[in-house]
């Protein structure tokens, strides 16, 4: 069996729990998926959606707000509780901090930051890149069961997952927790920038790269973003030039997304770019430059000049509409 | 502001060989002499001890021996010992192997090493030892007492793009000590401040050479392990001075790297481009052909040998490896002598702080045991053989090869007395007739992305990172100068000189005109636009600690 622990925060489901889901779908195990915190009931709900065995619920006043202390805790109890073989985990920042800290306290080993998981002889074998994606590597876990695995956000597509034909069960874990023993306290969360924007969850982006010469072109950008009810992003010299806020950049330097549509305008697409969005599922390039190794990576390419192209796109999606 | 305070008895400012060894050092003088145990902490502005850390490299052993005899118990990570070495001299499509191999190139006994590597293991023994390791840190700044050192301040952390206080910031730590030992690396940026301040400058001045490596994953057979290859000639002309080098490490990975003195002529050179072409030669790229590069890295190094070597002792401090110079470019080597001087250092830094005697004469302990010992006996008999080849490639070799004979005599007055940015000449003296265009470097090359590449998808597997929102840390004095001097005296170099992209000339809206746009994010901390600009207007000071590249096996 694959226990997925997903991730939720104030009663809204981590789009990234879907995919750690859909991963455990692909090992042809049994699924079960738990998930922390407080008024779990329509997060459960949603999740029973899947094709899965059980949804459980950890639910704890002093689970209301992550702490490492606290989750450690109580998914120690339900792993050990469970017995499964696996435990799944999208990489999200939370799980960066808690799962090494899970799989040391239970003795067993995690495998990080998965992109696949793959039969390999007769054992699963987890795929991860290694040299900032130069390479990719099967790592085979070793050691007694249960394996942890967190993987990649963007690996995995969240509409892959498969449904059931009726909900699944959702069941409350029987859990004892001494608030007392968590040391952290949690303060009002962070936030950096001022509306920062999580591009990961974006559908459709419009990215734009220095072919748009001038700030006051963005306009143009963002026009055929709202025609296309899709995000704004960039590459960074845009946002270093100040053209577009800093948390709309895409590359290994900001954001990494996996969109359905990604339409690359005027970006050449060197290598720190790339690796922010070569997951996106249809990409469309368009740039002057022919030998631009963004077409290597593009689904579609038009070698043009955007300012032609772009309002040409623009006056066609509204002729549609 | 509020800041704290840390107090110690030695500081060491800087987390490589020499500033390690000397941590190392200072712990085996404590256990030999027993007593009140010295607080001794390392600074570090690496995220984690070694990142920053690129050479070649081939080791001497010698300093190892001496600071760690058990280093092969130990499990030093050094990679294969050097068995065959070949030098060539290239043309552009074939190559001559020189039959004799000087003295200085003989590494019969040496070792292969990845430098990363090595200096995570060296940190890992002091640690062991009891020294406090501060990764993460830069030193921005010396504190003095009228003209004492007193120690250091780190630099501050959580200021935004704009020099604003984010919800993060938090002030520097000013570290005091009885002794700061700087080893902050090649033209380091607080050395710089104290030789400047101190006036500590030797009789001539310090020249450098940068050097771009790369690894490779090749077919495991086509190189034997332990072949060091070192090459002169193409693609530099004689009016430059480098060459190129191959080290086969074991399970066909490849380390290969490109050198060129910081004192060349042509403003539109491009020392990235020389290292492409080098890859491009039928001898190299037969060694390439499919073979995947999955690292990156550039560092200057000082090439200016003994007559540079600044006063390295004043007042509460000492200066010691690249920091001061200590390189023999002659055999293309300076980790041992790094250890060496981070050796002596502890040495005369272990008896100050015991004595209670700081002062300038008790710390000139260092220049007796530098000048009695292997460091002077290595460095002294070569102090001529760069200073040569800026008279040019034949006279350069000439000395190169007499040197062992003459004892490194050589007629003072064929000596160039200049720093190397003086030496790059104005575009329309060294074009005179031609108007090239500024944007082209002469050296240019197609890159293929397969066996050359461009400087941007290099800086990727250079594995570079700084957090984006923080102030530029390349200071430039007068931005107007770039677009409006520089760019018609020299076609502003630094497009060029810089291995990572960080300066890059971009339109400027108005039409024609072009401004400087730095990419600070990009810099590998080579140092080499600090030396080469040839304004001296741009500063480069420390980025918030932890940023920049990350050379894993380099």
């Amino acid at each position: 069996m694959v226990l997925v622990i997903a991730e939720q925060r104030d009663g809204v489901l981590h789009r990234a729990s879907w995919e750690a889901i859909v991963a455990a779908q692909q090992t042809g195990q049994p699924v079960q998926v738990a998930v922390a915190g407080v008024s779990l009931a329509s997060v459960a709900a949603e999740l029973a959606a899947a094709e899965i065995e059980v949804v459980l619920t950890v639910e704890h006043p002093a689970l209301e707000s992550y702490t490492p202390d606290g989750f450690v805790a109580v998914f120690a109890d339900v792993v050990t509780g469970t017995q499964p073989d696996l435990v799944f985990l999208p990489h999200t920042y939370q799980t960066r901090e808690f799962a090494p800290k899970l799989a040391v306290r239970l003795g067993r080993s995690l495998i990080t930051d998965c992109i696949a998981v793959k039969q390999r002889d007769d054992r699963l074998a987890f795929v991860r890149p290694m040299f900032q994606g130069k390479f990719v590597a099967d790592v085979a876990p070793t050691g007694p069961a249960p394996h942890f695995a967190s993987f990649q956000i963007g690996a995995f597509r969240p509409d892959a997952v498969t449904r059931g034909a009726t909900a699944a069960d959702i069941r409350a874990f029987d859990l004892t927790l001494d608030a007392g023993a968590i040391r952290q306290t949690v303060e009002p969360p962070f936030q950096e920038a001022k509306q920062a924007v999580d591009l990961t969850q974006a559908e459709r982006i419009v990215a734009v790269g220095r072919g748009i010469k001038a700030q006051e072109h963005i306009v143009l950008v963002e026009t055929l973003a709202a025609a296309l009810g899709a995000e704004v992003a960039a590459s960074r010299p845009i946002c270093d030039s100040g053209w577009l806020p800093m948390d709309r950049q895409i590359g290994s330097s900001g954001q990494t997304v996996s969109p359905k549509l990604y339409l690359a305008l005027g970006i050449s697409g060197a290598i720190q770019h790339l690796v922010g969005m070569k997951g996106a599922r249809t990409i469309v390039a368009i740039n002057k430059d022919a030998e631009a190794p963004i077409f290597e990576v593009a689904d579609f390419g038009i070698v043009g000049d955007l300012f032609e192209v772009v309002p040409a796109l623009i006056s066609a999606l509204a002729a549609d509409a | 502001m509020e800041r704290d305070t840390l107090e110690v008895d030695v500081l060491i400012v800087g987390g490589g060989p020499a500033g390690l060894s000397a941590a190392l050092r200072l712990a085996a003088l404590q256990r030999r002499d027993g007593g009140e145990p010295l607080a001794v902490a390392v600074l570090e502005k690496s995220r984690q001890s070694g990142s920053h850390m690129l050479s070649g490299a081939v080791l001497d052993p010698s300093a190892l021996d001496e600071l760690l005899p058990d280093w092969k118990t130990r499990g030093a990570p050094v990679e294969t010992l050097v068995r065959d070495e070949r030098i060539y001299y290239l043309t552009e499509r074939s190559q001559l192997r020189s039959p004799y191999t000087p003295p200085g190139l003989r590494n019969h006994g040496n070792y292969i090493i990845s430098l990363n590597r090595f200096v995570r293991w060296l940190s890992e023994q002091a640690e062991a030892d009891g020294a406090d390791i501060f990764t993460g840190f830069a030193g921005t700044e010396v504190l003095y007492e009228g003209d004492r050192v007193v120690g250091v301040r780190t630099g501050d952390r959580g200021i935004d793009k704009h020099g604003e206080r984010k919800g993060t910031f938090e002030p520097g730590v000013d570290i005091k000590a009885a002794v700061t030992i700087f080893a902050d690396g090649v033209r380091g940026n607080l050395t710089k401040t104290l030789i400047r301040k101190l006036g500590l400058d030797g009789p001539t001045p310090q020249t450098y050479a940068i050097g771009i490596k790369e690894l490779w994953e090749i077919p495991p057979d086509r190189v034997p392990p332990g072949r060091v290859v070192h090459t002169m000639g193409y693609p530099l002309r004689n009016e430059e001075f480098g060459g190129g080098f191959i080290y086969a490490l074991p399970k066909g990975r490849l380390a290969l790297g490109f050198v060129v003195g910081l004192d060349y002529r042509d403003p539109l050179f491009d020392p990235h481009m020389a290292f492409q072409r080098f890859k491009q030669h039928p001898l190299v790229s037969a060694m390439l052909a499919g073979g995947q590069m999955t690292r990156y890295g550039a560092k200057a190094l000082p090439e200016g040998g003994w007559h540079a070597i600044p006063r390295c002792h004043v007042d509460g401090a000492l200066i010691i490896g690249d920091a001061a110079g200590f390189m023999n470019s002659m055999r293309l080597k300076g980790i041992h002598l790094a250890m060496k001087s981070g050796i002596c250092a502890a040495d005369t830094a272990f008896d100050a702080v015991r004595a209670g005697d700081v002062s300038v004469s008790k710390l000139a302990t260092f220049q007796r045991l530098v000048n009695g010992g292997s460091l002077r006996r290595e460095l002294y008999p070569v102090r001529n053989v760069h200073q040569a080849f800026g008279a040019g490639l034949f006279a350069g070799g000439a000395c190169f090869v007499l040197a062992p004979l003459t004892g490194g005599w050589w007629p003072r007055g064929l000596l160039s007395n200049e720093a190397g940015h003086e030496r790059m000449t104005r575009l329309d003296r060294y074009y005179r007739t031609e108007r090239p265009d500024p944007d082209d470097a002469s050296n240019a090359v197609k890159v293929d992305r397969t066996v050359t590449f461009d400087k941007l998808t290099n800086v990727h597997y250079s594995g570079t990172r700084h957090d984006e929102d923080q102030p530029v840390h390349l200071l430039v004095a007068d931005t107007d100068v770039c677009r409006t001097r520089c760019r018609e005296e020299y076609g502003n170099p630094c497009v060029r000189f810089c291995p990572a992209h960080v300066y890059e000339m971009v339109d400027d809206g108005t039409g024609d005109g072009r401004r400087l746009q730095i990419n600070a994010s990009n810099c590998v901390h080579c140092k080499t636009c600090d030396i080469m600009d040839p304004y001296q207007i741009i500063d480069w000071v420390p980025p918030e600690g932890g940023g920049g590249p990350e050379y894993e096996g380099m």
